[in-house]
């Protein structure tokens, strides 16, 4: 969908190239067809919502993932149509913070959010959202908290590279305003902005009566439901282009946290030979083929450290396009390493997706160290290991 | 720590193994909740009703609410007092009557009803049960509730255990050195790192709980004592250390192209526009400033 958009904006801008030239009577191409007068023409245009730009390698229309530093690491943000999979560290503390971040980024943005849970209401997800940081601060504050932690000998002036002291310790590469935004771990969103969203929550034990039957070989009764009521609210609210919107067109982000914990009805946490051991590799193939017929990019949690079959990891894995693995340092020996001393754990970039595309889009650096400071999730790349 | 555990509410699994034995803390905190004055409701499953009351005085016995699912767990004797549904019936009827205050629930062991149910459904029934004040369309406030759980622990392979445990608010190991019993306490709070403590008890034969200090009190966060903090530059071939000598010369090393200060500063802030261009030249320590022309020297 996205890349018949980008197919037809070439055609819009070769179009637009000829013209300027014919008005010079210099060449002899002429014009195929007649072009769409006046600029309502939804057709060849380039599909412009908010939110969203198209990637600069090939093309893909990006959406953020409420983490600058994960979209650069991601190329750029994470493209419509496709799964993001957020491996979740041990005690599930920076995993929910990485969902909210994304659900996050799409209120600011106006995008539609279905929040699917089986843990917590998701009203009460949506109240814990961060806050925004607004442009003309956050510069400031995310400056102030870079140096604020600085340690004793990097407050020595530097004598000989003197130039490179003002430069940030991260990379941020260029942030629009209208793309990527920084949020404050510990404030939280405004109501106003919650309800002038627009969201649709799922949150399993409403659902679901605890008395079905469930027949082998299928799908977990949970799993089910959830790809049923996604499947409703993508084609009553037309993000597949079935209704026409009326409105401007919108991006449907759906995130669904803690997918095949035992509470979603699944047994893969549970026993290694389970009698619904594919009901999650089905439940993905089908939500990956509503994704891609459809406007909306979806954030996934799973805790794939609880799941005893490994094989169920590497499917699940293939079943996915973007794949992140968070590994914090709590309770394991790094914690006293004074070489992680800085970080609170690592992140692993399992898979990047090609998309209409021969190689995928991978970042050089692949040893990378997360930590959570008093307000912002930075990334940086560990230098020491 | 371990007195406090019922007060943060939710699931608490208390892991037990055929060394250290967790019924009897099990009942110390039973009897620790009833004299605080909660509800406190009693899941039988896998020891009769007079073997669990036994070491209880009259008044606590009178508070405990028992239901017994060790005489008849299949309901085969039809009697009117057996609750529909079994144990979660049970667990789910507590949830919809209880009135508001505390409630502790025991579950005397999750071993046998993970055995008896399937893993799944137990979970999402604890959860409902432990996450009541959540419940939709109850606009009464409901007290928290917390639920105690004995697991044997080595009943049951990784997955159930490893599931439980990530739905537990706390988890309780019993382990012990030399005849003293330790309880390592992991503290799981939403949204914060989990703390985890070290405690040695004792239960005295009325079942009150006795904190000891034990032959060790750790309480630092999972830091090995016997391993020292690792060095990273114990093993280089190179020096990385600076003497007080080596460091004071450095310092005082004039560097070839020394800026002043102010012009570092001046260099260094962004400025919008720039105007004019300035010319910063100081003098080397070898620059001669001399004005007269070199080339009046030539004799032509």
């Amino acid at each position: 969908m996205a890349a018949v958009a980008t197919c037809g904006s070439g055609a819009g801008t070769t179009g637009s190239a000829v013209a300027t030239a014919s008005k010079s009577n210099v060449t002899s191409f002429q014009r195929r067809g007649p072009r769409a007068s006046g600029t309502n023409d939804s057709g060849p245009r380039l599909v412009s919502i908010a939110g969203t730009r198209p990637s600069v390698r090939n093309g893909q229309l990006l959406v953020s993932t409420g983490l600058p530093a994960l979209d650069q690491l991601l190329g750029g943000g994470l493209a419509i149509g496709t799964v993001l999979l957020i491996e979740e560290d041990k005690y599930n503390i920076y995993s929910p913070l990485l969902f909210k971040c994304f659900l996050a980024e799409g209120i600011v943005n106006g995008h539609t959010l279905l929040v699917a849970s089986a843990k917590e209401d998701p009203a009460n997800i949506l109240q814990e959202l961060p806050a925004p940081l607004l442009d003309d601060n956050s510069k400031k504050e995310f400056d102030e908290d870079v140096y604020n932690h600085k340690t004793p000998e990097s407050n020595i002036k530097m004598k000989i590279a003197w130039r490179y002291q003002l430069l940030p310790k991260m990379e941020i590469g260029p942030v629009s305003s209208r793309f990527g935004h920084y949020y404050d771990a510990s404030k939280r969103i405004p109501q106003e902005l919650i309800e002038a969203s627009n969201w649709h929550g799922f949150f399993l034990p409403e659902k679901i009566s605890s008395t079905l039957k469930v027949e082998p070989c299928s799908l977990t009764p949970g799993y089910i439901k959830l790809l049923q009521f996604i499947q409703n609210i993508i084609y009553e609210e037309g993000f597949d282009g079935s209704n026409p919107q009326k409105k401007q067109r919108n991006v449907l982000r759906i995130g669904i946290q803690n997918l095949g914990s035992p509470l979603w009805g699944d047994d893969i946490c549970c026993a290694e030979n389970g009698s619904n051991s594919h009901s999650l590799t089905k439940f993905l193939y089908v939500l990956r083929g509503l994704l891609r017929t459809s406007l909306s990019a979806c954030i996934i949690t799973m805790p794939t450290h609880l799941i005893q079959n490994k094989t169920i990891i590497a499917r699940v894995t293939n079943l996915s396009d973007t794949v992140i693995g968070l590994e914090s340092f709590i309770g394991s020996e790094r914690e006293t390493n004074p070489l992680y001393k800085d970080y609170h754990g690592l992140i692993h970039i399992r898979q990047i997706p090609r998309l209409n595309n021969l190689i995928c889009d991978e970042s050089d650096v692949k040893d990378l160290a997360f930590k959570l400071k008093r307000k912002l999730f930075t990334i940086e790349v560990d230098f020491i290991s | 720590m371990l007195d406090s555990l019922l007060s943060l509410g939710g699931l608490v699994l208390l892991r037990d193994s055929v060394e250290w034995e967790g019924r009897s803390l099990l009942k110390a905190l039973v009897k620790k909740s009833a004299l605080c004055g909660e509800q406190v409701h009693i899941l039988g499953c896998e020891v009769s009703e007079e073997e669990f009351r036994e070491g209880f005085d009259s008044d606590i016995n009178n508070r405990l609410v028992y239901h017994d699912f060790f005489r008849d767990p299949l309901n085969w004797s039809k009697t009117e007092e057996a609750l529909p549904g079994g144990p979660l019936g049970a667990l789910r009827a507590i949830c919809k009557r209880t009135d508001p205050g505390p409630v502790t629930i025991a579950l005397d062991s999750l071993s046998w009803l993970l055995l008896h149910l399937p893993c799944t459904t137990l979970c999402q029934a604890l959860h409902a049960v432990s996450h009541q004040d959540a419940c939709p369309g109850d606009s009464s406030p409901v007290g928290k509730v917390s639920v105690l759980g004995l697991l044997h622990e080595e009943l049951h392979g990784p997955g159930p255990v490893g599931a439980l445990s990530s739905l537990a608010q706390t988890e309780v190991t019993l382990g012990g050195t030399k005849g003293q019993a330790s309880a390592h306490i992991l503290c799981r709070r939403p949204r914060q790192r989990p703390t985890d403590q070290t405690q040695w008890f004792s239960i005295l034969p009325d079942f009150s709980l006795d904190l000891q200090e034990g032959p060790s009190v750790e309480s630092q966060p999972y830091s090995d004592p016997h391993i020292p903090p690792v060095d990273p530059t114990t093993h280089l071939t190179f020096n990385l250390h600076l003497s007080k000598k080596e460091r004071e010369a450095k310092d005082s090393l004039i560097l070839p192209f020394q800026f002043s200060s102010e012009k570092q500063q001046a260099l260094l802030r962004p400025r919008p526009g720039q105007a004019t261009s300035h010319i910063f030249y100081e003098p080397d320590a070898y620059d001669d400033l001399d004005q007269e022309d070199p080339d009046d020297d030539l004799d032509i």
